[in-house]
């Protein structure tokens, strides 16, 4: 009875002194960037998509980090590996991040890719600010109606592709996981010119973002007949999902290569990121994606957020990147078959 | 049909849409008269502001200034060898040495009524062809694409004067640094020696910036006089001058305006490689090619009626498929979604009035812009008789901060820098700078379309592909049309001699 006083007594000491601590830390991260100037480096091109995320996002970091700026810089080049490689030997303050496609990051080291020189896990994930399905869609005259038919066609599938993007890494594992055989022909400039080349007919089928691929399924010149997300879409039910139609023993490459491709658009940190800066940094970009602000912006100009916190998106990562090693050797293959 | 041209007309026709069209076209103009920036830059800086207003309104501000970087781009070729972006590169060519003998007036005027020609003879093309678009884009593909560039290298001759094997040489290396990066077939690194920098390959404005622009301020440096000495030569020519040549060429006008419509459509295909097929069939049907590269005004008009048309023929994927032609097209897209406008072939029926805005903003920007621009052409053509101590750094700074801005790497200036002493070099021990530059332009462009042809047709693509074929024929015969004209023009003359 009298040591569990002791202990009473030792705690109720304790407990003023151990708050005051964990506020003090707090307030020193919320305050972390006060005055200071953040470089948002973004691993794409002015006219990009990631480019105009990060410039719609830049007011509203400002005003939830207090920094006295947030500076925009483009760092396109090797499909985001560039600025990648960039932020992986940058010094940790928590004043250099990296804004782009997460998914490249992860799935280039796994498919070898000499470009890549950095560890994804070891990166600090610091929150996602959107993200949306890829759709594997055929030519709106295609005789090719379904993902069935895919599988069913009795030669290879022919994939109009502009490299090793991380919609030709996705088109390597739904091969591997549902059974057919495919042909990537690549050398094509960009997603517009793999588009036009399955409306033609000279090319099967092709994946890209939703949004992209909308206006063509609208039109009837693209068909959309399968879909990689872990959510069928609102819009066309229909469209099964590759986790539906894949056999038991894919389950797991398809179920990881899903959610590589749903971490898309985030902020990452250095490894070793100051944990005030990564604090810190984590809040003001959920305050900001939740800011009613930004929030009006983007319904305006139809750019959605997806927000997913840094911290959940760490844990995500080490598993993804644990749960992808069956990967590696399907996407090696895929890059080797091109070569 | 009617209906829908006025109703276009008439949404334009308001305060708002006006002010918008005349701030994009003063804004496009000093983008692109800063090298390393062009369209792509202009509007993606725009597109943010563009939220909240008339539709017409926002086009004409994106599509206004998009349409005046164009002649912006041809002004620091004509005057300074500097060319703003890709496509001006082919206004060096014949620009330049206009200005040195003292015809930068005429050469300016010439130019600006040239885009003014092209982007309406583009627009109505537009107008026209909306129903036709879609077979049209569709009967296209890599094949065809490959021939275009087969065209832009039957250039290489013409600047090969003196040497072949000298213009075959300065080709080569263009190729070979035009194969610096990430293969783009294979996606295997290519002459990047491990560097991060090299994977993305070198920037095609970089190199021009150093090869055109930092080697002639090398030049003017060494020489000490400005690049017109008023003293030796004096201005001779008249805006007046280049806006009647703009007219007395209009056939000219005509086929490179249907040139760069046809280039418009094919997406990827790129505003650089058009201007370089505008010269080549400018040069190739002249009867006097040999005038080419000296100071021949019709080696100005054509490419910049072609880049005005290409407008109009890069408006076609995007409206007709919501596909968009390139990266200007693309943010053009980015602003239709956002205000709630879903390309495609809806775009024929439901919206066929915005159709027609668009046709009427590039009517009127194009107007707007040539009237601004002879306006002030005068005080510009003043510009290259600077003394060159002052020159040569004003010019050298805008070319390395143009080299930064390209695409924000500071490893580009020094890209600038190298490229400079290469240019200087090359021009002294006349090795074509043009030709190392058509060698860069079309290697990986052909390459690409040959590869992809291969793989989905065969060896035998061209058998399956009439179109390409059609167009491999009309290449060898524009190809051989300087050869032939030559050769009877030596067969009359031995006649005449004998006689």
């Amino acid at each position: 009875m009298k040591m569990m006083r002791r202990k009473i007594v030792l705690a109720g000491m304790l407990a003023p002194a151990l708050l005051s601590v964990s506020g003090r830390v707090a307030a020193q991260a919320s305050s972390f960037y006060k005055d200071k100037v953040i470089n948002i480096n973004v691993a794409g091109g002015a006219s990009g998509g990631h480019t105009r995320y990060a410039r719609l996002i830049q007011p509203y970091l400002q005003k939830h980090t207090g920094a006295r700026e947030v500076r925009i810089t483009l760092m396109p080049g090797g499909g985001g590996l560039k600025a990648a490689n960039y932020i992986w030997r940058a010094k940790p303050d928590g004043l250099n991040i990296f804004f782009g496609n997460v998914s490249t990051l992860i799935l280039a080291p796994l498919a070898g890719s000499p470009g890549a020189t950095f560890d994804p896990t070891k990166f600090v994930y610091l929150g996602r600010a959107t993200s949306e399905p890829r759709v594997l869609c055929v030519g709106g005259k295609s005789a090719i109606k379904s993902i069935q038919d895919v599988q069913k066609l009795g030669r290879p599938f022919l994939y109009p592709s502009q490299g090793t993007d991380e919609d030709f890494y996705t088109m390597a594992v739904l091969a591997d996981a549902l059974g057919f055989k495919v042909k990537a022909v690549t050398g094509y400039e960009g997603n517009a010119d793999t588009a036009l080349a399955v409306i033609k007919g000279d090319g099967d089928g092709h994946i890209t973002g939703w949004s992209e691929s909308m206006a063509p399924i609208k039109s009837g010149d693209k068909h959309p007949i399968l879909m990689v997300n872990s959510l069928r879409s609102p819009d066309y039910p229909r469209i099964p999902l590759v986790s539906e139609v894949a056999p038991a023993n894919k389950q797991a490459t398809v179920r990881a290569m899903a959610t590589i491709l749903e971490t898309h658009r985030s902020y990452i940190g250095p490894p070793g990121m100051d944990p005030q800066a990564v604090a810190a940094f984590r809040a003001a970009v959920t305050a900001a994606l939740k800011d009613p602000g930004l929030l009006e912006e983007t319904i305006k100009g139809n750019r959605p957020v997806v927000h997913m916190e840094g911290a959940k998106q760490q844990v995500l990562i080490e598993e993804i990147t644990k749960a992808s090693a069956s990967l590696s050797p399907i996407l090696k293959a895929a890059v080797k078959e091109i070569q | 049909m009617l209906e829908a041209i006025t109703s276009g007309l008439t949404a334009l026709l308001t305060p708002q849409a006006m002010l918008f069209m005349f701030i994009g076209v003063i804004y496009g103009l000093v983008i692109g008269i800063l090298p390393g920036l062009g369209g792509v830059v202009a509007m993606s800086l725009l597109l943010p502001f563009t939220y909240g207003f008339e539709t017409a309104a926002t086009l004409a501000l994106l599509l206004g200034a998009h349409i005046a970087t164009i002649w912006g781009d041809s002004v620091t070729s004509i005057l300074f060898s500097v060319p703003g972006s890709a496509k001006g590169l082919a206004l060096c060519f014949d620009g330049y040495p206009m200005t040195k003998q003292g015809q930068a007036k005429r050469a300016l005027a010439a130019s600006a009524t040239g885009a003014l020609l092209g982007g309406i003879i583009g627009a109505i093309f537009l107008a026209l062809c909306i129903p036709l678009i879609r077979p049209v884009i569709l009967a296209l593909g890599p094949s065809e694409y490959l021939m275009m560039a087969l065209w832009g290298l039957t250039v290489i001759a013409t600047f090969s004067e003196g040497s072949l094997m000298k213009g075959l040489i300065a080709s080569l290396l263009g190729v070979l640094v035009a194969f610096i990066g990430m293969d783009v077939v294979t996606a295997t690194p290519r002459f990047t020696f491990g560097s991060d920098f090299l994977m993305d390959g070198i920037s095609f404005p970089v190199a021009m910036i150093g090869l055109f622009a930092v080697s002639e301020m090398m030049k003017l440096a060494i020489k000490g006089t400005p690049i017109v000495d008023r003293s030796l030569v004096t201005e001779v020519s008249t805006v007046w001058q280049g806006v009647q040549d703009g007219f007395r060429h209009w056939w000219l006008v005509v086929r490179s305006s249907f040139l760069g419509l046809w280039i418009g459509v094919l997406p990827g295909v790129g505003a650089s490689v058009a201007g370089l097929a505008a010269y080549a069939q400018a040069m190739q049907t002249s009867k006097t090619p040999e005038r080419f590269g000296k100071g021949a005004v019709e080696g100005v008009i054509a490419p910049d009626a072609t880049m005005g048309a290409n407008e109009g023929g890069g408006l076609m994927p995007t409206l007709a498929f919501g596909i968009p032609g390139g990266e200007s097209m693309a943010i053009l897209l980015v602003a239709f979604i956002g205000l709630g406008v879903v390309p495609g072939p809806d775009m024929l029926t439901k919206n066929l009035d915005l159709v027609f805005s668009m046709v009427w903003i590039i009517v009127i920007g194009n107007i707007l812009v040539t009237i601004i621009g002879l306006g002030i052409t005068p005080w510009l053509a003043r510009l290259p008789s600077l003394q060159a101590n002052l020159m040569v750094p004003i010019v050298l700074s805008v070319c390395f901060v143009g080299a930064f801005a390209t695409r924000g790497h500071i490893e580009d200036v020094l890209v600038a820098a190298v490229f400079g002493v290469l240019g200087y070099l090359m021009d002294k021990y006349r090795y074509s700078r043009a030709n190392f530059v058509i060698g860069m332009v079309l290697a990986v462009m052909i390459e690409r379309n040959l590869h992809i042809s291969l793989t989905l047709y065969g060896a035998d693509f061209l058998l399956q592909r009439p179109i390409a074929l059609a167009m491999l024929v009309f290449v060898v015969v524009t190809a051989a049309l300087p050869f032939i004209r030559s050769w009877r023009r030596e067969k009359a003359m031995v006649a005449g001699a004998g006689s």
